[in-house]
């Protein structure tokens, strides 16, 4: 399988994550693995930024193979049925992959398969509703 | 770049109370965020959303919120009949309560509020594991914390492998992750179910 982050876009499902000063569940949620992550910024969170990031997201157990991006790498995000594009940095490791393996999330019949992104509140309901906790999207560097 | 243009005049116009713009807004109901035109990278990546708050609400004035952020930023919020309002389940502006915690994501006005197009009151989205599961309530590991999680009659909704949204629980097992989004109680470390995604 070709690895994903293309400069073609390839599609994933997508959640969304808490960091940085939090009210609530989210308040011991700190900086993420980058040390800047904030829910009220653009930030994303990605499996393979280090090799202890990708000791515990194990995208390869679901048969995906990223590319490894670090902390501040740019990528480009779109709701599978929308028109808006944002664009994001990892400022942390995730999502924990390997739990999801196969999980499907489709809209108006438009689908895509397994857990390869999380981001920000600020950056999901951007393009998606929160209250959704999973979309599917394309994603491009 | 004119669809946000029309969204920010619409907003604009529902702050300032144009009874037509109101009554325009009621007849077609709140706008979803995702439906929401935005123009192409309308923040730059990474950087700090102009136009989305977090906080908690400190107090309620008619139809503006005060909310203090988590990082201490003060921010105003204007909820108009066209906002967008979610506490555990889709509901009106009158759920606001102060203490709540929030996301909100709307459009700045020119004096530095924030009208918005939709308000997450109290919302979670946890990654846990199942401790115990309970008639009512089910207890959860949230990375070492422990959470008690209320099952809602009517509300609460499991998505098994995918498939689409059920009432029927029994399929949660302890001991297997789970992805729960729900409200937080202020103040506590229990929040109620919305939807629980699971691998059955």
């Amino acid at each position: 399988m070709a690895p994903p982050d293309p400069r073609a876009p390839t599609t994933a499902e997508c959640s969304w994550f808490c960091c940085g000063a939090a009210w609530g569940p989210c308040g011991s949620a700190g900086g993420g693995a980058c040390g800047n992550c904030r829910s009220a910024s653009r930030h994303c969170a990605w499996p393979n930024t280090s090799d202890n990031c990708f000791a515990i997201t194990r995208p390869d157990k679901c048969g995906d193979t990223l590319l490894r991006r670090t902390c501040g790498h740019t990528f480009y995000v779109k709701n599978l049925c929308g028109a808006t594009e944002i664009g994001v940095t990892i400022a942390d490791c995730g999502p924990q992959t390997d739990l999801w393996c196969g999980e499907r999330s489709c809209c108006s019949g438009n689908c895509a398969t397994n857990r390869l992104l999380d981001l920000t509140p600020s950056a999901y309901s951007a393009i998606g509703n929160l209250s959704s906790g999973i979309m599917p999207v394309t994603i491009r560097s | 770049m004119s669809d946000i243009l029309g969204r920010r005049r619409f907003l604009s116009s529902a702050v300032l109370g144009t009874t037509a713009t109101v009554v325009a807004a009621t007849t077609i109901g709140a706008v979803a965020p995702d439906a929401i035109a935005d123009p192409k990278l309308d923040v730059e990546a990474g950087a700090p959303d102009p136009n989305f708050v977090e906080g908690r609400i400190t107090g309620i004035v008619g139809g503006l919120l005060m909310v203090t952020g988590s990082d201490r930023t003060i921010n105003q919020i204007h909820l108009t009949k066209a906002t967008s309002v979610w506490k555990l389940r889709p509901t009106t502006s009158d759920a606001a309560k102060v203490g709540d915690g929030l996301y909100a994501r709307g459009v700045r006005m020119p004096d530095g509020t924030l009208a918005a197009d939709a308000i997450w009151l109290n919302i979670v989205n946890l990654q846990v594991h199942i401790t115990s599961i309970g008639r009512s309530a089910m207890h959860l590991d949230h990375h070492g914390d422990r959470i008690v999680g209320h099952v809602v009659a009517g509300t609460t909704a499991a998505v098994y492998n995918s498939t689409p949204a059920v009432s029927d629980l029994s399929l949660l097992q302890v001991g297997k992750h789970a992805q729960i989004i729900g409200a937080w109680r202020p103040d506590t470390n229990e929040v109620d179910i919305a939807t629980v995604y699971a691998a059955a």
